[in-house]
């Protein structure tokens, strides 16, 4: 992994048009400020490790827990 | 050819129906070759089943089939990496999770399965959207679809049927092979 150090206000260049910069730091907590084109995706990686779990969850699903569902909504 | 499902034994799938997923589905990145299959004891659900190992198989829905209005926007990669042309479209799926009390069951709108029919490929695409929740609860929702048809009748239309995206398990598959 690539480490550089920056200061509140300076900035990072990823290729020629992904720009981060250090907007805000207080205590334990770095603000950041991105700009990039509009294509590009930016996350949490929160939120990955949260669809990994998901997924992991879905793949735990038995063919009688969707049929269980089914019956379930017939009754009703 | 075979493949072996720990839900419905060993199946025969035509090669041309399989699907890959170039870059796995999130927390399963070695896992490339799919299936999607219909259960014909199953009114509601497919499963994206995976062909290299049995027992990974996931659940999922058209999004049709609880709302109306989801769109997943897709950006020039997602399409890059679906082989997707301009104004051609997609299949969507959302993978479902059930947990014990089904009720509870939730659909994730974050990350959706897109589907390049045509091209058998697809993506877990990682939307952009705020407003598309990883646990989207559809249990309702669907209860409403289904009240609404009427009786003997599919409850709720599976359009990856008639796109030809699954492939029908057959029951006596196999047996027959034995």
């Amino acid at each position: 992994m690539l480490v550089l150090t920056r200061k509140l206000g300076e900035s990072i260049a990823i290729d020629d048009h992904i720009k981060i910069v250090v907007v805000q730091i207080k205590g334990k907590q770095v603000r950041l400020g991105i700009e990039a084109p509009k294509e590009t995706k930016i996350h949490r990686e929160e939120v990955y490790s949260a669809i990994r779990e998901q997924n992991s969850a879905a793949s735990h699903v038995g063919s009688e827990d969707t049929k269980k569902v089914a019956s379930l909504l017939k009754k009703s | 050819m075979q493949i072996q499902t720990t839900r419905f034994g060993s199946l025969t799938i035509n090669e041309k129906d399989l699907i890959s997923i170039p870059e796995g589905v999130l927390g399963f990145a070695d896992l490339k070759s799919f299936v999607i299959l219909e259960d014909p004891d199953d009114l509601i659900f497919a499963w994206l089943q995976s062909c290299e190992k049995s027992h990974v198989a996931f659940p999922i829905l058209e999004p049709e089939m609880f709302m109306s209005d989801y769109k997943a926007r897709l950006n020039k990669s997602d399409r890059e990496a679906l082989s997707l042309a301009e104004g051609q479209s997609s299949q969507v799926f959302t993978i479902v999770t059930i947990p014990s009390d089904v009720t509870l069951m939730t659909a994730n709108l974050k990350a959706p399965i897109i589907v390049n029919v045509k091209a058998r490929i697809a993506k877990q695409v990682v939307t952009q959207e705020n407003d598309h929740p990883i646990k989207h609860p559809i249990f309702a929702e669907l209860q409403q679809r289904v009240s609404k048809v009427v009786p003997g009748t599919k409850p709720v239309a599976k359009a990856s049927t008639e796109q030809k995206v699954a492939v029908q398990i057959k029951k006596r598959a196999a047996e027959t092979l034995v």
